[in-house]
C-alpha cells in the first residue's frame, strides 16, 4: 500500500478548472500532488454560463475531444437586443468546432478524474483555511487545526479568495469589482431544441442578450443549449444589483424565461438546477500584486484571469490554461533547484507570452463600457426603433441615415453622444 | 476480547433536498442529483466510532450499490472508519429489501470475523427499516432496533432501546445487529488526516458476484418479490403568506383560528 508522504511536492487549493489542470500536468510529470476541494466532490461547487473555448483545453489534455463531457458544439451564435417586447437579433451560423457547451460540474469532475488517473491525490470535503508559512515562505496549507506541508502551493480557489485574504495577499472583494451571475438549467423537450432553436444533432447555440434583460441594470443575459437542457441566466454588476435590484435575483431569470419572445423556448421546461456565483469584473483591479511568491502561485479566477467581452465570457479556458502554466513553471523551478519566488517568476513570463495576458491587456477597458448605462438601455431601444422604422413601412420609405438619427433622438441621444459612445466601443472591444 | 470488529452498513442516497419525482412515472429522478451518505447512517457511524474509542477494534463500512458509492465509503473513512467493502454487480440492480439483505448477508459472511453489525434506523429514500431485521434473520443473530447506548458486559452487549414512552434495556449475545436511533449521535466532522489516508491508501475492497457466487435468481430485480402496484401523487399544498400586523395577541390568535377554519384545517 502507498504511504502517506510527510510532505507533498505540490498542494493545489481547489479542484476547479485551474486546480485540476495544474494537478494533471504535475502528476503526469511525476510530481506528488495533493488537491484539496471544499465541495462534496470536484465539480459540485463550480458554476458558469455554459460555453467553453476548446483550443487551450486540447493543448492541456491531448484526448480532450475524445472523452470530455462535450454537450454540443456551438455552431450558432446569436446576439439579441431587447426592448420591451421587441427583439433585434444578429445570427451567425458557422461550422467549425471552436467552442462547446457543457455543464461545468461535469467538466470539472472530468478534469479532476484525469488528474487522479495521472496520480494526483484528490481530497474533497476539506476547506483550506490558511497557508502554512515559515517567515515569508509558504510551506503548506492549514485546514482548521490540521496542516499539510508541500514544496509549493498553487492557489486556485476561485474568485472568492478567502485563503489569499486571510493571508493578507489580497484585499476583501469590493462589490464594484465583481458581477453576480444567476443561472437556471432547465430540462426542455428535445423538439424544442430541434424546432425552436433550429439545432441538428450535436449542434449548439450560444445566445447573448442585452438591453431590457436586467430591467436596465448594467448586465446581460445568456442562453446556452446543452445536450437535452438549456442554461439561462443573467449577469449583473454587483454594486448596481445591490443598489438597483428591486426583486430577488432569481426572479429576473424567471422574468426572462417568460418574456413574450422567449417563452416558446421554455415551454414545458422543468428547472433542474439553480445556482448563483460571483464573476471577476474589474479584472485588472482584482489581480493580486504578484502571481508568484516564495512557495506560492496563484491561478484562475483567484488571479483575476477572466475575459468578459460583454457578449461572451472566457473563464474556464483561461483558468485551466493558467493552471497548466503554473504546472510548467513549477516543473521549470524544480529544474532550477527549488520553489523560490525568483525561480517561480517564470510563471509570470509564461503568462505574459500566452493568450491569457495578451487578451486581458487588449480588452482591459471593457469593464468600463459596462458602466455606460446607455449601452443597456438607450441603444437596445434605439436598435428596436430603428428596425421598427425600417420594416414597418406604411407608404414612404425613409433614408437609413435619417432613420438612425431619428431613432437616436427618440431615445434621447444626439449625434455627438452617438459618436463618443461609438468611439468608446471601438476602443475597448 | 481484542476489541470489537464492527460492520457499519450504510446507503448512498440522493440528497432529498434536491430530489424530484417524475410526475408521469412516479419514480425518483436520480439523474444529476448528487448523492450523500444516508444521514441517519452518519449517526450509526458516530455510534460505531465511539464504541471503537471505548473498546478498540475496527470498523468496516459496507454497502451494496453501484460503484459511485465509493465516494460514500470515502466520506466515512474521512470520519475515521478503518476500511470499506463495496458490493457491486449488475446482477444486484433493482433489488428490493429482501434481495438487498440477501446479498449483504453473503458479503458479511466473507469477512474473517465480526462481532457487531450497526445500521442506521432507516433510509431517506425508502425508509422501510427492513434491512436490519432481514439481515439478522439471514445470519441468525439477535437484533435490537432504535439503540441509543451500548456497552460490553462479559462478552455480551448491553443496549438501551429508545421507544416513544420508555427505554428498554437488553443484553444480547455477540455477534448481534443493532440499528441506531436517528438523530441520537450527531456525526463528528471529517478530518484531513483521515481523508488523506482514505485517498492514498484506498482501503476499499470490491466484491462482485464472481466472489459471492450467489444464485442470480435470488438477487436484483429477479430476486425481488416486491411489486410497486401504484404510486399516487400528493398534490402540493401551495404556501400562502399573510403578515399579522397591528393586532393584540388575543386578536391575532382569534384571527389565526378563523383563518385555519376557513382553510379547513380546523372545524
Ligand atoms: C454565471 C457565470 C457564467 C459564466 N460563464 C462562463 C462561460 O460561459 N464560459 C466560461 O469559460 N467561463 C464562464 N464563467 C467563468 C468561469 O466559471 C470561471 O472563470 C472558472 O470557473 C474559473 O475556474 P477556477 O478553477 O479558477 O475557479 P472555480 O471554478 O471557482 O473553482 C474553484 C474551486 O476551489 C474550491 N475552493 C474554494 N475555496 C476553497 C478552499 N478554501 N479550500 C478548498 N477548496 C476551495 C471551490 O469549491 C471550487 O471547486 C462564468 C462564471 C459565472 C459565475
Ligand atoms: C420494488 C422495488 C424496487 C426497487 N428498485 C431499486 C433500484 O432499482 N435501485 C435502488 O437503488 N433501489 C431500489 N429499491 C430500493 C431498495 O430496495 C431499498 O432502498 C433497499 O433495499 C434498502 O431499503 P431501505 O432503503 O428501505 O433501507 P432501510 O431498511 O430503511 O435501511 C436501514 C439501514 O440498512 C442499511 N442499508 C440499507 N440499504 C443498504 C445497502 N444497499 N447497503 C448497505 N446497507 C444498507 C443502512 O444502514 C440503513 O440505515 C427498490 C425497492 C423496491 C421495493
Amino acid at each position: 500500500m502507498a504511504e502517506i508522504p510527510d510532505k507533498f511536492d505540490a498542494i493545489v487549493i481547489g479542484a476547479g478548472p485551474a486546480g485540476s489542470a495544474s494537478a494533471y500536468y504535475l502528476a503526469t510529470k511525476g510530481f506528488k500532488v495533493l488537491v484539496l476541494e471544499r465541495g462534496r466532490s470536484p465539480g459540485s461547487k463550480n458554476v458558469f454560463g455554459g460555453r467553453v473555448y476548446v483550443a487551450p483545453l486540447k493543448e492541456i489534455f491531448p484526448d480532450f475531444e475524445k472523452s470530455a463531457p462535450i454537450h454540443r458544439w456551438v455552431t450558432r451564435e446569436r446576439m439579441s437586443f431587447m426592448h420591451g417586447n421587441e427583439l433585434v437579433s444578429l445570427d451567425y451560423e458557422g461550422n467549425d468546432h471552436k467552442s462547446f457547451t457543457t455543464y461545468l460540474s461535469q467538466l470539472a469532475a472530468w478534469m479532476a478524474l484525469k488528474a487522479e488517473s495521472a496520480g494526483a491525490s484528490i481530497v474533497s470535503d476539506i476547506t483550506v483555511t490558511g497557508l502554512l508559512k515559515e517567515g515569508d515562505k509558504v510551506i503548506g496549507i492549514k485546514a482548521g487545526n490540521e496542516s499539510v506541508k508541500a514544496d509549493v502551493v498553487i492557489d486556485a480557489e476561485g474568485v472568492n479568495r478567502l485563503v489569499l485574504e486571510s493571508t493578507g495577499l489580497v484585499q476583501a472583494l469590493k462589490p464594484s469589482q465583481v458581477a453576480l451571475g444567476v443561472k437556471e438549467v432547465v430540462k426542455v423537450n428535445p423538439e424544442v431544441l430541434a424546432n425552436e432553436f433550429g439545432l441538428g444533432e450535436g449542434e449548439g447555440m450560444a445566445w447573448s442578450l442585452m438591453g431590457d434583460v436586467t430591467s436596465g441594470l448594467p448586465g446581460g443575459g445568456f442562453i446556452y443549449t446543452n445536450k437535452d437542457s438549456v442554461s439561462i441566466g443573467l449577469v449583473m454588476l454587483l454594486d448596481s444589483a445591490i443598489s438597483g435590484a428591486n426583486d430577488e435575483v432569481y426572479k429576473y431569470v424567471e422574468r426572462l424565461k417568460t418574456h413574450p419572445k422567449l417563452s416558446k423556448y421554455f415551454k414545458d421546461s422543468r428547472i433542474m438546477e439553480y445556482s448563483a456565483h460571483l464573476i471577476p469584473e474589474d479584472v485588472s483591479s482584482l489581480m493580486p500584486p504578484r502571481l508568484a511568491y516564495d512557495g506560492l502561485l496563484i491561478s484562475g479566477d483567484a488571479a483575476g484571469f477572466l475575459l468578459n467581452l460583454g457578449y461572451t465570457y472566457r473563464g474556464v479556458d483561461f483558468a485551466a490554461y493558467s493552471g497548466y502554466l503554473a504546472g510548467k513553471a513549477i516543473e521549470q523551478a524544480h529544474g532550477l533547484g527549488g520553489m523560490s519566488a525568483a525561480n517561480l517568476l517564470v510563471y509570470t513570463k509564461l503568462l505574459d507570452q500566452s493568450f491569457i495576458m495578451k487578451n486581458l491587456k487588449r480588452f482591459s477597458g471593457t469593464h468600463k463600457l459596462m458602466r455606460n448605462r446607455r449601452l443597456f438601455t438607450a441603444y437596445p431601444a434605439m436598435m428596436a426603433s430603428l428596425m421598427r422604422h425600417i420594416y414597418s413601412l406604411d407608404y414612404e420609405s425613409q433614408k437609413m441615415f435619417n432613420t438612425v438619427l431619428g431613432s437616436a433622438k427618440e431615445n434621447g441621444m444626439g449625434p455627438f453622444t452617438l459618436l463618443t459612445d461609438g468611439i468608446e466601443v471601438m476602443r475597448y472591444l | 476480547m481484542m476489541g470489537l470488529n464492527i460492520v457499519l452498513l450504510f446507503k448512498y442516497v440522493p440528497n432529498t433536498n434536491t430530489v424530484n419525482v417524475d410526475p408521469n412515472t412516479g419514480t425518483l429522478v436520480r439523474e444529476g442529483v448528487p448523492s450523500v451518505v444516508n444521514p441517519h447512517d452518519l449517526d450509526a457511524a458516530e455510534f460505531a466510532l465511539e464504541l471503537r474509542e471505548k473498546y478498540g477494534g475496527k470498523i468496516t463500512a459496507m454497502i451494496m450499490a453501484p460503484p459511485n458509492a465509493t465516494k460514500g465509503i470515502e466520506f466515512l473513512l474521512g470520519m475515521g472508519v478503518d476500511d470499506g467493502v463495496l458490493i457491486t454487480d449488475r446482477a444486484y440492480g433493482g433489488a428490493d429489501t429482501l434481495a438487498t439483505s440477501y446479498v449483504l448477508a453473503a458479503g458479511i459472511k466473507t469477512l474473517e470475523h465480526y462481532d457487531l453489525i450497526i445500521t442506521g434506523q432507516e433510509t431517506l429514500d425508502s425508509s422501510t427499516a427492513h434491512i436490519g431485521a432481514q439481515l439478522a434473520s439471514w445470519l441468525k443473530i439477535p437484533y435490537v432496533y432504535y439503540v441509543t447506548e451500548a456497552s460490553l458486559d462479559n462478552g455480551a452487549l448491553v443496549v438501551n432501546r429508545q421507544l416513544e414512552s420508555c427505554t428498554e434495556k437488553y443484553k444480547v449475545k455477540l455477534p448481534a445487529l443493532i440499528t441506531v436511533l436517528m438523530h441520537s449521535h450527531p456525526p463528528r466532522p471529517i478530518t484531513l488526516e483521515n481523508k488523506l489516508r482514505a485517498v492514498i491508501k484506498k482501503p476499499v475492497m470490491m466484491l462482485t458476484n464472481n466472489e459471492l457466487k450467489l444464485n442470480i435468481q435470488c438477487t436484483g430485480l429477479r430476486g425481488s418479490p416486491t411489486v410497486v402496484a401504484k404510486t399516487e401523487f400528493v398534490s402540493k399544498i401551495p404556501r400562502k403568506k399573510e403578515i399579522i400586523k397591528d393586532k393584540s395577541p388575543q386578536e391575532a390568535a382569534a384571527w389565526l383560528i378563523s383563518k385555519l377554519k376557513d382553510e379547513g384545517f380546523l372545524n
